[in-house]
């Protein structure tokens, strides 16, 4: 059987398989490129090891405060109205529209030796350059992210739910536990994988908060830029590789799991 | 006084429930009926705590529960779409607001198993929500809701989204449930089955305003306001029970022995059912004449009312109180006033015996 597609149909389908094969074409090339022993160098490096470890459980820990954060403030956005709900809302989203770099600078003023930073001091807390401080950037750079998924994540449960479970006896917060957070399961796991996507990618405020010592505060995207502007192709592959693999695995996560559980939101 | 509402006012910003006040006794069972968007579910959800009113109190069994949070008031809520929880079994549906009160989990299982059987989805029990069917959801959600003895059932057009014939099943159905688990009922409906089988009050709300309370015959047969009567549609109302039937005919004996002639065949012979004519169809004359039409009755006019460019008239036939509807101009001609005696008649057609499945839509085509 011939199907007749339409003009509109062609062009379209056309545009988005170019395009998108030549996405995957980009993508692959950088597993092509390295020298294999080359690799096989870089990634057992300490260089490589230590910026893997480091990026993996920073950006784990930035993002469970992230979502810590994130779930009740998407939750009350989503349920309550109280004043300048509207203006938090943007502000929350600004950093999704403006550069991350803007968003580095502002942290190192805030937490340099202007405003809070000689405070914290004094209390023992030292923030910039250190990995408190790539955490700290992390956190800012996903919320935005979170916040938004959860907030339509919460959108869609419909409130009659809770309702109901009140009206039989449950209070708001164990309504909250046994009724409202399950129901929201596919997009919480949604909203935290894309949070981590987002905290292990980060570069330019980690860079500036954290200051991609070596060995100490550098991230597996800082060692993509040190090591390229060092001519160090290599290994700045290397690490470009682990983090699509980190990313694919983030994906394939999030296509499976939130398939299964997005349903049950209704 | 069970329940008592009293001067019950919500702010919603574009929407206001005004000075609401209701009441009812212990088993009640009050339908609430008023077009969509007159705060039906507002006023539930009120009742059942989820909105503060700025102004009035609710008292139960004497108890002022307007500032008490939901889960302490006991009252349950059904609503149209189920909310049935999806990550929960039928049975654990039926069994969350039960765990909460009592830990002997054999008490539980015996409670539940009970109402199931009753409410007839035993066999339903570990199915996952999402597989029922409409009829069988809701039976599920009404268990939910009536499994912990609730001091007052709220539901909210529980039968508005299934077809007629499990509605119907559905009413027999809470009938004999509530004859068992005696509870007080609110009730949301538009259906015109609703009221006539399952209510012992009934209330109009219209624009966030209560417009009437009152026994069902009571509200339907003396409609306090305009709107009632618009709403209801059929003024005429009355209980009665097939005796005849020939030749497309059937003959609805009323109050008195007063004996109507409908073309709407009933195969029931001697049930209960309701007749309904509306009042435009009702002519007046002086005289009786010869006509096809198949119901002609005499009456004395009790009451005239000129309502807008209307005038309404009240005639008692054999104890019933029929309503008619003319012009200014024909009032004048046939010189109606109170205390006159005058024909009625009204074609066999529009005579409408009502029974399981009509809706108040169905009756004012
Ligand atoms: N949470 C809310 N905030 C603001 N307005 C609301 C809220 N809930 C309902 N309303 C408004 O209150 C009015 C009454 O709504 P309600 O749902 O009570 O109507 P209803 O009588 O139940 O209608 P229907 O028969 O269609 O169910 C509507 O205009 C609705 O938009
Ligand atoms: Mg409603």
């Amino acid at each position: 059987m011939i199907i007749m597609r339409s003009k509109l149909e062609i062009i379209f389908i056309s545009i988005s398989f170019i395009f998108t094969a030549f996405l995957f074409v980009i993508i692959g090339s950088i597993f092509i490129i390295p020298s294999p022993d080359g690799f096989l160098q870089s990634i057992f490096s300490e260089e490589m090891v230590t910026a893997l470890k480091l990026t993996l459980s920073t950006s784990i820990l930035a993002a469970f405060f992230v979502m810590i954060i994130a779930i009740p403030t998407a939750y009350s956005f989503s349920r309550y109205s109280f004043p300048l709900k509207n203006i938090l809302k943007s502000i929350l989203d600004l950093p999704i529209a403006f550069p991350e770099i803007v968003l580095g600078i502002a942290l190192l003023m805030i937490f340099g030796n202007r405003f809070l930073g000689p405070f914290l001091n004094n209390l023992g807390i030292d923030i910039i350059f250190t990995t408190t401080g790539i955490i700290i950037a992390q956190f800012f750079v996903a919320l935005p992210y979170a916040v938004r998924i959860l907030y339509s994540t919460f959108n869609y449960v419909n409130p009659r739910y809770e309702f109901v479970s009140r009206s039989l006896g449950y209070g708001e917060f164990e309504t909250f536990r046994k009724i409202t957070i399950p129901l929201a399961k596919g997009g919480i796991f949604a909203s935290s994988v894309v949070t981590l996507a987002r905290c292990i990618g980060t570069f330019a405020a980690v860079l500036l908060v954290g200051g991609g010592t070596y060995l100490k505060t550098e991230t597996l995207s800082i060692a993509i830029y040190y090591n390229l502007s060092l001519g160090n192709i290599d290994a700045a592959i290397t690490a470009s590789i682990l983090l699509v693999i980190i990313s694919f695995i983030a994906i394939f996560l999030l296509e499976k799991y939130a398939h299964e559980n997005i349903e049950g939101i209704g | 006084m069970f329940l008592n509402i009293k001067d019950l006012s919500v702010d919603l910003g574009q929407f206001h429930l005004k000075n609401v006040n209701l009441s009812l006794e212990k088993n009640d069972y009050l339908v609430l009926i008023g077009p969509t968007g007159s705060g039906k579910s507002v006023l539930l959800e009120t009742i059942a705590g989820f909105f503060s009113p700025y102004k009035g109190k609710i008292f139960l069994e004497g108890k002022d529960i307007t500032n008490l949070k939901p889960e302490k008031r006991g009252i349950s809520i059904v609503y149209q779409d189920y909310v049935l929880f999806p990550n929960m079994n039928v049975y654990e549906n039926i069994a969350y607001g039960l765990k909460k009160k009592l830990d002997d989990k054999e008490l539980i299982e015996s409670k539940i198993l009970n109402l199931a059987k009753l409410l007839k989805i035993d066999h339903l029990l570990d199915r996952n929500p999402e597989t029922l069917s409409g009829g069988e959801k809701q039976r599920t959600a009404i268990a939910r809701s009536l499994i912990v003895e609730p001091n007052i059932l709220l539901m909210d057009e529980p039968f508005s989204a299934l077809d007629i014939n499990t509605q119907a099943f559905l009413t027999e159905l809470i009938k004999n449930v509530m004859k068992e688990y005696q509870t007080t009922c609110i009730h949301v409906s538009h259906n015109f089955n609703d009221v006539w089988s399952l209510a012992e009050q009934v209330a109009v709300l219209n624009d966030g305003i209560i417009l009437q309370q009152g026994r069902v015959t009571d509200v339907f047969s003396k409609p306090s306001h305009n709107f009632v009567a618009d709403f209801v549609g059929v003024h005429n109302i009355f209980e009665g029970k097939v005796i005849k039937e020939s030749k497309g005919i059937s003959d609805v004996q009323i109050n008195n022995d007063l004996v109507l002639h409908s073309s709407d065949t009933y195969s029931g012979k001697d049930m209960p059912v309701m007749v309904a004519i509306r009042p435009e169809n009702i002519v007046f004359s002086n005289k009786p004449f010869i006509s096809s039409i198949r119901n002609q009755l005499k009456g004395l006019i009790t009451d005239v009312m000129h309502i807008g460019p209307t005038v309404w008239i009240e005639v008692d036939i054999k104890g019933n109180a029929f309503k008619g509807i003319i012009t200014p101009s024909s009032s004048d001609l046939l010189g109606i006033k109170k205390g006159k005696e005058i024909y009625l008649s009204f074609k066999s057609v529009n005579v409408k015996i009502i029974d399981g499945n009509d809706s108040f839509k169905s009756l004012m085509q």
